[in-house]
């Protein structure tokens, strides 16, 4: 396969990655902006992007703003506010059209960085902050969709899971924020933490597309006025504690289906040499159809239309997920802890090894076709300070045995059982 | 083999029609390591009643083209995502109203994934107890959407627009109703449909066309199939105006959800005809209602939509409607402003200006998504399937005027067509 090389540099304390190619008809650009989940900045950090896309200096009316998008060939412009281990993740994306394709007279990437630039440091002002109209609206608009996270019961069910699995640990922090905290951001207040985020961040922007190193570092410094005087890196993630006891946690709710999570913790994280174990472990027990939970809740039992599970590898975390019969928590359940039993006791087939192994280097081989998703696998790298390429984790991969599979197993210890169920007595 | 260049898009594509009348369409993608491959029939939640020439009509229960599509997965030696996985693919299948869909994405073993894509699906095996199974799986997957606040918005708005026409019934179909499938009434609809005239299949990525099409001959040719005549699909004459004016529906959410639309009158067009006027809808809307309107803006600043506000068109020969909405505090004064506003603008039609920036925004924003091979298959099939081209999209983009785009508003929006849908809390 074509060895994916990013190109590295830095301009005002920002970490540059560039991967000069022509395979795409864009331009994908993304910045990366991090600090450390914590309960005094969540929700300042959160709304920050929120505020940002309504106006800047030479855009102050959110109408200018997106026509000037839309005049860039329509370039797409979004961002996410994730969490990721044990920090809180503002990432803002561009995709804008390589040139090539339309009639435009200036350089469409000069101009995407233009843009991205002013909308991360010259944001519209008002006295001495944002501007008040669209901080008020912004904040609303952050509570709606923090008060929306029941409207979809399967996040809900996943959202309160890991509310009550890391009660106490900042992890059980929405990336969104906490609803109590917004009432009191003003304008001046979220100014200064924007400015504070800026600061303190970690940074880091990605480009994929047909350009260079050079060009994009000079486009920073041109467009960038950040004031910088660090460049701060990512701590990596310390080593999960093994839970004391199993909680189980029911709640009710008007639902036609139960929603059944479970949450397991694991002491292996991205770093470790036994992540390509535990990559092996969460596909055979319950990542894809051929997996043992799927097999064996869906097929064998046709008790859910899903039944999966998800390792994430930043917090040493795994859930399963699905949604039931509210009549058939305990068969379902019991289904789901015999699945975890039979892992750990070794009960892995070669074909399962076989299949497992197939899937994984399938979904490492096609992310090189997805200008993002080699910007998100490369991220994994700056986050957690593990350089592995994805030509090492295929080796990698290929190399576990089910001795490995089994050993990663002994990692992984429930701690959470959380089951949304019915408003009737069952 | 035939090959047909795009030089606006730099894209080749190529195709054959079979002897027995499968359409085969590639594109090769240079570079890319994943190959993504559709096998799709024109057959879905609407077509329950039919008659294949020759033969006798029949009416068959809702939901069966989607219980057919579950239960293609099974092959008497198991389940086909076994052998997907054991070579490395990822499958899936969908099924939408006029279309079912069968997929894989694989980085190796190209044509063995190939091959086992046509040939399962030209490979049924329905038994009494495996299709009994399957009804345990979809009364979950019923359940599931059933408690789906933004399927339920949707799918109440086309049963208040239609009265008679099928596309107003959930695709998955009633726990009742697939209650009384058989592995008989499946046999029947999987002769009608899955013949292979009546069939695309569609291979997108690092692949080399002539060892596609060479395989897919031989493939074929080892197979069987006398000539199907011409399938004729029943409606009954769908009664202008709407079914009802206002469709409120009960389900747990954070804020009322609101979806309008118009359903439109005139029908019966296909090919470009119908493409142009799917794309001169969407620019319309686009125009109306987009995020850098004048009309969003106010909406957004009223506190009446949040980000959630979106709109979209839906065309095929035989129904056509647009949805509008999304969450809101105050539906029935969303509804006023937004009447007002279209009343305007009908009147007034749009401005040059901003015609030909929205028009930008439409070129950008398709090119974007021929960066993604699983867009392109989809949506070259679903245009093909209405007798269209989805690589004349770049060409009608740029011969649309604005008086087409102002009469196609003043034709859509009919407010005898019109129809509302909610979801609010108990």
């Amino acid at each position: 396969m074509n060895k994916t090389i990013f190109e590295r540099g830095s301009a005002g304390h920002i970490r540059i990655h560039v991967l000069p190619t022509n395979r795409f008809k864009t331009f994908a650009v993304s910045l990366y902006a991090g600090i450390p989940l914590d309960s005094e900045t969540v929700t300042t950090t959160a709304l920050t992007p929120f505020v940002l896309r309504r106006g800047t200096v030479s855009y102050p009316e959110t109408i200018q703003f997106r026509e000037q998008l839309e005049l860039m060939y329509g370039a797409g412009f979004g961002f996410d506010v994730y969490k990721r281990g044990n920090y809180q993740i503002v990432q803002i994306r561009m995709d804008t059209i390589n040139d090539s394709f339309v009639q435009s007279q200036e350089s469409l990437l000069a101009k995407t960085f233009a843009f991205l630039g002013e909308v991360v440091t010259k944001p519209v002002m008002e006295n001495n902050g944002f501007r008040a109209a669209y901080v008020t609206t912004e904040r609303e608009n952050v509570r709606k969709k923090l008060e929306s996270i029941i409207n979809d019961k399967i996040r809900y069910a996943a959202e309160r899971c890991i509310e009550v699995m890391f009660e106490g640990d900042p992890y059980r922090l929405h990336p969104l924020g906490q609803r109590a905290d917004l009432d009191n951001i003003t304008p001046e207040t979220l100014y200064e933490a924007y400015r504070n985020w800026l600061r303190q961040a970690s940074l880091d922007l990605y480009v994929v597309g047909d350009t260079t190193l050079a060009e994009v570092q000079e486009l920073v410094e041109k467009m960038f006025d950040l004031n910088r005087s660090d460049t701060p890196n990512y701590a990596p993630a310390e080593k999960n504690t093994q839970p004391k006891e199993v909680r189980t946690v029911k709640e009710r709710l008007d639902v036609n289906q139960g929603k059944l999570n479970l949450g397991l913790r694991t002491s292996i994280t991205y770093r470790d040499d036994q992540y390509a174990s535990a990559l092996l472990y969460s596909g055979i027990l319950g990542s894809y159809p051929h997996s043992k939970l799927f097999m064996n809740v869906r097929e064998k039992e046709s008790l859910a239309y899903y039944a999966a599970s998800r390792y994430d590898g930043h917090k040493g975390l795994m859930t399963i997920q699905s949604g039931i019969e509210i009549a058939n928590y305990e068969k379902a359940l019991r289904i789901i802890r015999e699945q975890l039993d039979s892992m750990r006791a070794g009960d892995i087939s070669e074909l399962e090894m076989t299949q497992t192994k197939a899937m994984i280097r399938n979904s490492l081989q096609e992310m090189q076709d997805s200008a993002f998703e080699m910007i998100a696998y490369d991220f994994n790298r700056v986050l957690s300070g593990k350089e592995r390429p994805v030509e090492d984790l295929l080796a990698q991969v290929e190399k576990v045995t089910a001795a490995d599979v089994v050993q990663a197993a002994e990692t992984f210890q429930l701690d959470t059982i959380y089951f949304l169920t019915g408003p009737k007595e069952e | 083999m035939e090959a047909i260049r795009y030089d606006a898009l730099q894209e080749t594509l190529y195709r054959e029609t079979m002897d027995n009348g499968l359409q085969v369409y590639v594109l090769p993608k240079p570079g890319f390591q994943k190959t993504y491959a559709t096998f799709s029939t024109k057959y879905g939640s609407i077509d329950n009643r039919f008659q294949v020439e020759g033969q006798e009509e029949i009416s068959v229960p809702d939901g069966i083209a989607h219980f057919l599509e579950h239960k293609m997965f099974e092959e008497p030696e198991g389940d086909i995502f076994a052998k997907f996985a054991s070579q490395g693919a990822s499958a899936n299948a969908f099924t939408s109203f006029d279309q079912t869909v069968y997929l894989f994405s694989a980085t190796e073993n190209i044509s063995d994934n190939l091959e086992t894509l046509i040939n399962f699906v030209q490979h049924p095996y329905f038994t009494d107890q495996n299709v009994e199974k399957e009804k345990g799986i979809i009364g979950q997957e019923i359940g599931m959407y059933r408690d789906n606040p933004d399927w339920r918005v949707y799918f109440g708005l086309i049963e208040a627009m239609y009265k008679v026409h099928p596309v107003h019934i959930d695709i998955a179909g009633t726990v009742e109703s697939i209650g009384t499938i058989t592995k008989e009434t499946l046999y029947t609809c999987y002769n009608a449909f899955y013949h292979p005239s009546n069939m695309l299949l569609f291979v997108v990525g690092g692949v080399d066309p002539e060892e596609v099409f060479r395989l897919v001959r031989e493939n074929q040719a080892k197979k069987d199939y006398p000539p199907q005549g011409t399938i004729e699909r029943k409606f009954d004459p769908e009664p202008s105006g709407v079914n009802e004016a206002r469709r409120e529906c009960k389900l747990p959410v954070s804020l009322p959800k609101c979806l309008f639309g118009f359903k439109e009158t005139k029908l019966g067009f296909s090919g470009a005809e119908l493409l142009r006027r799917d794309l001169a809808t969407k620019l319309a809307l686009d125009l109306l209602l987009g995020a850098s309107t004048k009309l969003y803006q106010k909406l957004y600043d009223m506190d009446l939509i949040s980000d959630s506000f979106s709109h979209e068109y839906n065309s095929n020969p035989n129904y056509a409607f647009s949805a509008i909405g999304g969450d809101t505090k105050d539906p029935d004064k969303l509804l006023q402003v937004i009447t007002e506003e279209i009343k305007n603008v009908t009147a007034s039609g749009f401005r040059a200006e901003d015609f030909e920036r929205a028009r930008k925004k439409k070129i950008g924003g398709y090119l974007r998504m021929l960066n993604s091979p699983e867009n392109i298959a989809h949506e070259f099939t679903r245009y093909r399937f209405r007798g269209g081209d989805l690589f004349d999209v770049l060409p009608v983009y740029e011969s649309l005027s604005l008086d087409e785009v102002n009469a196609r508003l003043r034709e859509h929006i009919d407010w005898n067509q019109l129809a509302v849908s909610l979801v609010v809390s108990p």
